[in-house]
């Protein structure tokens, strides 16, 4: 199993050095049959991995990643120094002074540094999928970019280079070895968020910067902590051994305070919504399979540690509220990326949320979440990046014509954000969550189970209306012509889309499958437990003693996209046309999404989301 | 067998009961307003003339989009009537609204498109309540299906009357009657969504207005349980209070009624959830 994993690891390593070299055909070929390699590689191993296999490297490499983490925070020290951003300097020392601290004082670590069990292949399967579409997609993108030749070589080679990063991040157990990944994560993000050059990137690049570096110091606090508090060496494998002693709930709290970061929950959304400036391929890749997607991971991976813990109540309350307020603040955006990142924000606290509930159900919606959202959002990001260069559209608003100037990414939209919203994706899952949420909780927690299942409802109402907002420009047309011509927008980008709808289209029919065979198994991995018995029986999936009821699911999710699908298509024969009634005004109106101004309310929910922050760490401490 | 006599009646009738409930509320109006008004039969006398009007659409997507508002809407209430789960029913409820919202989006026409926001900001101004109503009813019957909500021994208004209240005071933006019908408000929008629709193609928009009512007074149904006459009593009152309220007040703007919904409908139904849980 051992060289199947590695060459997950180096086999991006090494193409992103290539990439650096090679001339442009020979790239082209290279990241498309690695990106084949790598998705073929994590099919494998999510196919053959059963136990969790654990394995580890000479202790020399310990001392190499100490002092990569030295590097790497003096690097970050640079940054700040040349940038001249105080809150970036301020975290590189308190880490860079927390790191030598914990160098100095931590015995040398014994046991094994990585482990990969069903959800890392799990992770494997989505960070390689995923982020191959979008390496072949950038393909294209990043060569209509306006910049130097190096600089194209050097976006696809930090792409593969991320992607090495995030397959090394699910599969390590010890903290320490956790945090240099999580920290180069972030330091892939900056290079990406920073890559335009101008002033707005480098700005956002830095917010992006040192809202992540909190999460690193969270996470070096969290393994201070562990050994502190007298439990030994800092990995996962040792705090889940430990649940329910006292004393391990702050590192458990701090770990969800990186995470939280890192799923940029509120207040710490702006990073995510000021990685919009970057090439869209990185917000394909930052939303969809890494990144972001490094939150739900983590507290799957504690879920049964945290479950029932008061810090648990917490991030539920906490994902809650952010779960509505990112879907409130989603209504006032018209730049349609800044549209798809408030979503994104929301569906996360969706997904963190059902991960710190923790029962059967609750897992393996929150897996199916990450998977799904993970197609849908990359789609959508994909088309978005369509949209400015073959339309040169930004602001939704703009895009009311575009169902007659291109028709194809018109209905692809459709199809991505019906996907965001529909069984088996979006609001369902919600509900279903939301009835298990309030079951598991005892009498005194009702009240907070009630309040999740009303956040859950309203946000996901809020949502729908949003993504509505968005589809009703994309079906709008003028009555003018009937044909319907689907436009070419080069191989690449729609091979890529094609792709992706395929993997929709194949998810939604092979739902009952991929429940029982996909997500059940990770879901039992996960929380510890040896099977999660699911069953199919007539027409209902029964999970534990929850019961998902198919038919109407199917018959729900035939007759929105069917109908919205058809329209597009139907033509009435022997009906006159007549114009639009204007009420015998002559001016020209320009038509644009309503959008409703709920900026006002932005710095009361980001004051909302520091409470919760601050009230997490408190209750651990209690 | 007999179980389902009743509602698969009602669901094939929907149609006619809801005509006639229209019927008899112009009739009801009318009076209130000491004037004679229109037969009781008129809705279905305006439906045939409508029928046989020169055909006429803006475009093709629009007009089907108009015909699948009415067709989603019935199913949804089928699936109400046959005790589907009420979550569900209020999502494909929302899903038939949300077709004719993207119905209006999709012309160029501006009554269209303000008719399209207002009804999009109507849902949600209604929405959230209609949630809470039903996760009080889940507190206390434990279940989401409507069908053991039909059976359920003692009725749910004795345990929530503040949400009864809350539904009485979004019914209105509902079925869109004065003082929040903002959303067709004809001096303003000139019938908003509706406009662009003619001839055969509005006969579908204009007979799901028929099929809310039936929706609509099911909900209030719920609230008696197995208990028939109260339902009927329930039903009776709000059918009065619906047009009295119609006949009495002036429009106000979506601001308002926004404020409004959110503000006392949706703090009254979340008190009453918050009874029901801790009782």
């Amino acid at each position: 199993m051992f060289p199947y994993i590695a060459s997950l690891f180096i086999l991006p390593l090494v193409v992103s050095g290539l990439l650096l070299l090679l001339p442009k055909t020979a790239a082209r070929v290279l990241v498309i049959a690695s990106s084949v390699a790598l998705s073929i590689l994590s099919l494998y191993l999510f196919l053959n991995v059963d136990e969790p296999f654990y394995f580890g490297l000479p202790h020399y490499v310990n001392e190499i990643v100490a002092g990569a983490d030295i590097l790497l925070l003096l690097y970050f020290g640079w940054v700040a120094f040349r940038k001249k951003s105080l809150l970036v300097g301020v975290m590189s020392v308190l880490q860079l002074g927390g790191l030598l601290y914990l160098l100095k004082t931590m015995p040398a670590a014994e046991s094994m540094q990585f482990m990969v069990d069903k959800l890392s292949t799990f992770m494997f399967l989505l960070i390689n999928v995923i982020s191959g579409v979008i390496a072949i997609y950038s393909l294209k993108y990043i060569d209509e970019e306006e910049c130097s030749s190096f600089r194209k070589k050097y976006f696809l080679s930090i792409l593969f280079w991320f992607i090495a990063v995030m397959n090394l991040i699910v599969s390590s157990d010890n903290l320490e070895y956790f945090f240099l990944f999580f920290e180069l994560t972030t330091l892939a993000s900056f290079l990406f968020i920073g890559f335009r050059k101008d002033k707005e990137s480098v700005n956002n690049a830095l917010t992006a910067l040192w809202m992540n570096q909190i999460g690193g110091l969270a996470i070096l606090a969290a393994i201070f902590f562990i050994h502190y508090n007298g439990f030994g060496e800092g990995t996962f494998t040792n705090l889940l051994a430990n649940t329910g002693a006292t004393g391990i709930l702050l590192p458990l709290a701090l770990l969800s305070v990186a995470a939280l970061i890192k799923g940029a929950q509120m207040p710490f959304s702006k990073w995510l919504l000021g990685a919009m400036v970057a090439p869209t391929p990185v917000s394909a890749l930052l939303h969809s399979s890494t990144m972001v997607k490094i939150a739900p991971f983590i507290i799957l991976r504690l879920s049964p540690a945290l479950r029932d813990t008061p810090v648990a109540t917490v991030i539920i309350a906490l994902t809650g509220f952010v779960f509505i307020a990112a879907a409130i603040g989603a209504l006032s955006q018209d730049n349609f990326k800044r549209i798809l990142a408030h979503s994104t924000i929301a569906l996360l606290a969706l997904m963190i949320m059902m991960g710190a509930v923790g029962t059967p159900v609750t897992i393996v919606a929150a897996l199916a979440l990450i998977m799904f959202h993970g197609i849908s959002k990359c789609m959508l990001f994909l088309n978005a990046g369509i949209l400015e260069r073959v339309f040169h559209l930004k602001q939704s608003s703009d895009m009311d014509r575009l169902g007659e100037i291109g028709p194809f990414t018109s209905l692809v939209i459709t199809i991505g954000f019906m996907s965001l919203l529909l069984p088996p994706f979006g609001a369902f899952i919600g509900k279903w969550m939301s009835i298990e949420t309030l079951g598991a909780m005892t009498a005194d927690k009702k009240i907070l189970g009630a309040l999740v299942m009303v956040a859950v409802a309203c946000g996901g109402a809020v949502l729908s209306l949003l993504y509505f907002k968005v589809m009703g420009l994309m079906i709008a047309r003028t009555g003018e012509s009937d044909k319907l011509k689907f436009e070419k927008t080069g191989p690449i980008f729609s091979g890529t889309i094609y792709v992706l709808i395929g993997l929709i289209i194949l998810s939604i029919i092979g739902l009952p499958w991929l429940v029982t065979e996909y997500f059940a198994p990770v879901a039992a991995t996960s929380l510890n437990v040896n099977e999660i018995p699911v069953l199919t029986e007539g027409w209902n999936i029964y999970i534990g003693p929850i019961k998902l009821p198919l038919v109407p699911l199917l018959i729900a999710f035939f007759l929105l996209p069917v109908t919205i699908i058809t329209a597009m298509f139907v033509r009435f024969k022997n009906v006159d046309r007549a114009k639009e009634y204007m009420c015998g005004e002559k001016v020209n109106y320009t038509f644009s999404s309503f959008y409703f101004s709920t900026d006002k309310a932005t710095p009361y929910f980001y004051a909302a989301g520091v409470l919760f922050f601050i009230s997490l760490i408190i209750v651990a401490l209690i | 067998m007999n179980d389902y006599l009743i509602p698969v009646l009602l669901i094939v009738l929907a149609p006619i009961i809801g005509g006639l409930v229209y019927g008899f509320e112009r009739v009801v109006k009318a009076r209130m307003q000491r004037r004679i008004g229109p037969p009781l039969l008129q809705p279905f006398y305006d439906f045939l003339k409508l029928a046989d009007k020169r055909k006429m659409i803006v475009h093709s997507a629009h007009a089907f989009l108009g015909i699948m508002h009415f067709v989603s809407l019935w199913f949804a209430l089928g699936v109400l009537l046959l005790g589907g789960d009420l979550i569900l029913v209020i999502f494909l409820h929302l899903l038939s609204t949300a077709l004719i919202i993207l119905a209006g989006y999709s012309t160029r026409s501006v009554f269209s498109h303000l008719g399209a926001n207002r009804t999009a900001i109507s849902v949600l101004a209604y929405e959230p309540v209609l949630i809470i109503i039903a996760v009080s009813i889940f507190m206390i019957t434990g279940t989401f299906e409507t069908g053991a909500v039909y059976l359920w021994d003692e009725p749910l208004l004795y345990k929530m009357p503040l949400a009864f209240v809350a539904l009485l005071l979004i019914l209105p933006i509902k079925l869109k009657k004065s003082p929040f019908d903002v959303a067709e408000a004809h001096q303003e929008v000139t019938g908003g969504v509706e406009l662009e629709f003619s001839g055969l193609f509005y006969e579908a928009v204009y007979t799901a207005k028929w099929l809310d009512y039936v929706f609509c007074y099911t909900l209030v149904f719920l609230f008696a349980g197995s208990n028939i006459l109260l339902g009927i009593g329930l039903i009776v009152f709000t059918f009065f209070y619906l047009n009295a309220l119609d006949n009495s007040s002036a429009r106000v703007n979506y601001k308002q009624m926004l404020r409004f919904s959110l503000g006392v409908a949706f703090s009254l139904a979340f008190i009453n959830l918050l009874i029901n849980i801790l009782s």
